[in-house]
């Protein structure tokens, strides 16, 4: 949790104006973008990968400055912030506050970000029996143990979506977001829009 | 009855016309102006609870539900405005907020489930509101379907089904505001309900996912399917059957809408005995060598047949038919009964002499809801003919229909009784009681069934039409005979003759080549063995093939056993009870090496 946090290179950049988001194919610089990982699956990331050779179109594009995938330890200043999976403890809830604070658009990324999704299932029951079932009462266990080191990020009463933590200003449902949703979002937003949903391209499974 | 007065009105701007009485969304529906809704549906009584389908009227401050608000001459609807989209998108995050709706967990998304679809056509990517995540029960102790409650919108379509189309009632809802859950029964379990049927309407009329089938679940989207339409083969109602197919496999039955007879309702029996129950099929033919039931092939099977046939006298032969082949098999049983020496159908007790009086009653559904009186005379339609019971039990319920049962066993029709009476003990003064209840019935109806053909049941019958004849102004009563087995009636109409008493037949002249034609039955032809000494008499015939769909103890004990199709991939047509050919249509290529009852027949004595 209370890593101390790296001096980046990258923080000087960040400092920069950003310059907007247009469809002008001679943009002077990269939208920089950030895509981050909380409780969900990964397979919103994956599906994102599903993008398959429309990514060598985005890198024309975009920087992907922040990643699972990009081994760099701290949040540069973005203009898009790409958020899959929901809140579940004080550490994800405390990254996604420095990712808010640090770029102009985020995005929340499949259904856990949207609307806490299958993490959220835990919310029906009490913290600590929750606890109590993942690390006594599991069939496999055999010497039991609730993790309380200080160094492990402590899990909420309850998992909540991202809009009930912080501001989003752009949801993108589904169970993946198919690879064709992703991407229409993405130019959209690339183009200076917002995307419109509608029952062609809204998908909550 | 006079006609309704004819009104006309603006909606979106189109002049729409429509009769006095009827709703603004019934009047917009028909021409075609489409309203959002998920708790209204056609045929039950508006709910208004939903507030999809809100609309604008002009010169009112308010909205108001489109399926509630009757419509009035000269006004001006509005359907589509920015203030109702974000009214109904309010109201769909408010659904979406109050309870766990979980769409990648949930079998009814990808196109089942109205709620989604709400969603989706109102662009909801989000809600504005925080989730509460309840905790809430499922129960699926049913033997055939469970409720989730975590997907429930409380729009009570299950509850208005259940009271006003099978009329049983099983389910309610409870408490108030956010504690709102449907209950079956009073807070009970669905396993433990004593009223619920099992009809599975419920199910079928849930918008989301919140009533589900078990033998469904999880086994592909109904959207993706395929529908056919067939006919039902489990009694002589004949309903209509809509069949969802996917990878030649049955994922569900719902009722056809557009069947003339059970518009779109079913029994249990049509409803899950055709798919959701474990049977065992036979699949191949079968042949009995050093006493063991083996797989053969049918060149085999039939070889093993014609040697045993062969070396046979005509007169030692003979053909068992169950009651519920296709009228197309029926002719062709009749040329091959030239081969051997008796052909007789299996019918349950009494029931052969209702096949010698075939008697139709064109309609006789229609008609039983226009009946202000009903008396039930040695029928049992909650067991045998669901959907029957359901027009029954809804006219008692919601027109006061007197509702009479002479029978001798119990049955689930009695509570909804005025009178019920075991038909073997009936005092004198017990008629001056019915008497009364009859009085001034003026559209009569007696549904009969095997058991009044009993002499006691004559007399009865004798009795209640004279009762009748003495009311004023009243009617002949309108006669609706209601058999057990799917087509008996149109089998023994064909020339087959009905037989109760299956042992004194056997034994009447010495067999020693016994063909059973149990075609589909459930029971695989079984129930013959429960009569006394037919067991024996089986053992003592040098050759029985039997003809059937499922496994069974009567298939078990045959030398030859014949893989039939079952009702998922016959055709040919049955006749119900109203006189209704109805046609089935193979729903899926035959299983196994299964062939048709009548291609069957035709091999074996070609």
């Amino acid at each position: 949790m209370n890593k101390t946090p790296r001096k980046k290179t990258a923080k000087k950049s960040g400092r920069q104006p950003a310059v907007k988001a247009t469809a002008q194919p001679a943009a002077p610089r990269k939208v920089r973008v950030a895509t981050m990982w909380l409780s969900g699956c990964s397979g919103c990331h994956m599906s994102f990968l599903d993008l398959d050779e429309r990514l060598v179109e985005l890198v024309k594009l975009v920087d992907i400055l922040h990643s699972p995938i990009v081994d760099v330890k701290e949040i540069p200043e973005v203009d898009v912030g790409i958020v899959e999976g929901c809140v579940n403890n004080n550490e994800q809830e405390h990254e996604l506050q420095k990712l808010r604070s640090r770029c102009k658009v985020l995005i929340a990324l499949g259904d856990c970000a949207v609307t806490g999704n299958i993490p959220s299932i835990r919310n029906r029951f009490a913290l600590w029996d929750v606890l109590l079932r993942a690390y006594e009462q599991t069939e496999s266990t055999k010497i039991s143990c609730i993790p309380n080191d200080p160094v492990v990020p402590k899990l909420l009463p309850k998992a909540r979506p991202l809009q009930e933590v912080v501001k989003v200003d752009l949801s993108i449902p589904g169970c993946p977001p198919d690879a064709d949703i992703i991407w229409y979002a993405l130019t959209e937003l690339l183009a200076g829009r917002m995307p419109k949903w509608n029952e062609k391209n809204l998908r909550y499974d | 009855m006079i006609a309704p007065q004819k009104i006309s009105l603006h909606i979106d701007g189109k002049l729409c016309e429509g009769d006095q009485g009827q709703t603004i969304l019934e009047i917009a529906r028909a021409n075609k102006i489409d309203i959002p809704t998920l708790c209204y549906l056609k045929g039950l009584t508006p709910w208004g609870g939903c507030r999809m389908c809100i609309v604008e009227i002009e010169g009112s401050p308010k909205v108001a539900p489109s399926c509630a608000t009757p419509a009035m001459d000269g006004s001006r609807i509005i359907t589509k405005s920015d203030r109702l989209y974000q009214l109904r998108r309010a109201t769909l995050e408010l659904l979406f907020s109050e309870r766990n709706h979980l769409c990648p967990m949930c079998q009814y998304n990808k196109g089942d489930c109205g709620l989604q679809h709400q969603g989706y056509m109102h662009g909801m990517d989000s809600i504005r509101y925080p989730y509460l995540y309840p905790a809430l029960p499922v129960d699926v102790t049913g033997k055939y379907f469970g409720i989730d409650q975590n997907r429930c919108i409380l729009c009570a379509r299950c509850v208005r089904t259940c009271d006003e189309v099978e009329g049983v009632h099983t389910l309610d809802v409870s408490n108030r505001g956010i504690k709102n859950l449907i209950v079956v029964d009073m807070n009970q379990k669905f396993g433990e309900s004593t009223s619920c049927t099992s009809c599975g309407a419920c199910v079928a009329n849930c918008p989301t996912g919140a009533l589900f089938d078990k033998a469904a679940a999880f086994r592909g989207q109904l959207a993706s399917c395929q529908q056919v339409m067939t006919t039902c083969t489990e009694c002589p109602v004949g309903c209509g059957l809509k069949v969802y197919i996917k990878e030649n496999r049955v994922v569900n039955v719902w009722g056809d809408p557009d069947s003339p007879v059970n518009r779109g309702h079913l029994c249990v029996k049509g409803r899950y005995q055709t798919w959701a129950e474990p049977r065992e099929r036979v699949l191949t033919p079968l042949v009995r060598k050093n006493g063991k039931l083996e797989k053969a092939t049918w060149d085999e099977a039939i070889a093993v047949i014609r040697k045993v046939a062969k070396s046979a006298k005509k007169t030692e032969k003979a053909m068992l038919v169950a009651p519920r082949v296709t009228n197309e098999t029926a002719k062709i049983i009749t040329i091959v009964s030239g081969k051997v020496d008796r052909v007789g159908m299996f019918v349950p007790a009494n029931e052969a002499a209702f096949c010698t009086e075939p008697s139709y009653t064109a309609d006789a559904l229609q008609k039983l809801q226009d009946a202000d009186a009903i008396i039930v005379i040695g029928a049992q339609p909650t067991r045998d003919n669901g959907v029957v019971a359901a027009r029954i039990r809804t006219s008692v319920r919601q027109r006061g229909v007197k509702l009479l049962v002479f029978h001798a066993h119990k049955s689930d029709l009695d509570r909804f009784a005025d009178i019920c009476a075991n038909i073997v003990s009936l005092e004198h003064k017990f008629w001056d009681q019915v008497a009364v209840v009859l009085k001034g019935a003026q559209r009569p109806a007696v549904v009969y069934g095997p058991n009044a053909m009993t002499s006691i049941g004559v007399t009865v019958m004798e009795r209640l039409i004279k009762i009748l004849e003495k009311n004023p102004s009243g009617r002949e009563p309108l006669l609706i005979g209601l058999p057990i087995s799917p087509n008996s009636v149109a089998l023994a109409g064909a020339g087959i003759e009905a037989i109760e008493d299956v042992a004194p037949w056997l034994d009447a002249k010495p067999i020693k080549f016994l063909h059973i034609v149990a075609s589909s039955a459930p029971d695989g032809g079984a129930e013959i063995l429960q009569e006394k000494h037919v067991p024996e008499l089986l053992r003592q015939i040098d050759c029985v093939v039997v003809q059937a769909a499922y496994t069974s103890r009567l298939a078990e004990a045959a030398h030859v056993v014949l893989p039939a199709a079952i009702w998922s991939e016959k055709s040919g047509t049955i006749t119900n009870f109203e006189g209704r050919q109805l046609s089935l249509r193979p729903v899926l290529p035959m299983s196994g090496e299964a062939r048709e009852d009548g291609a069957i027949l035709e091999t074996v004595f070609a």
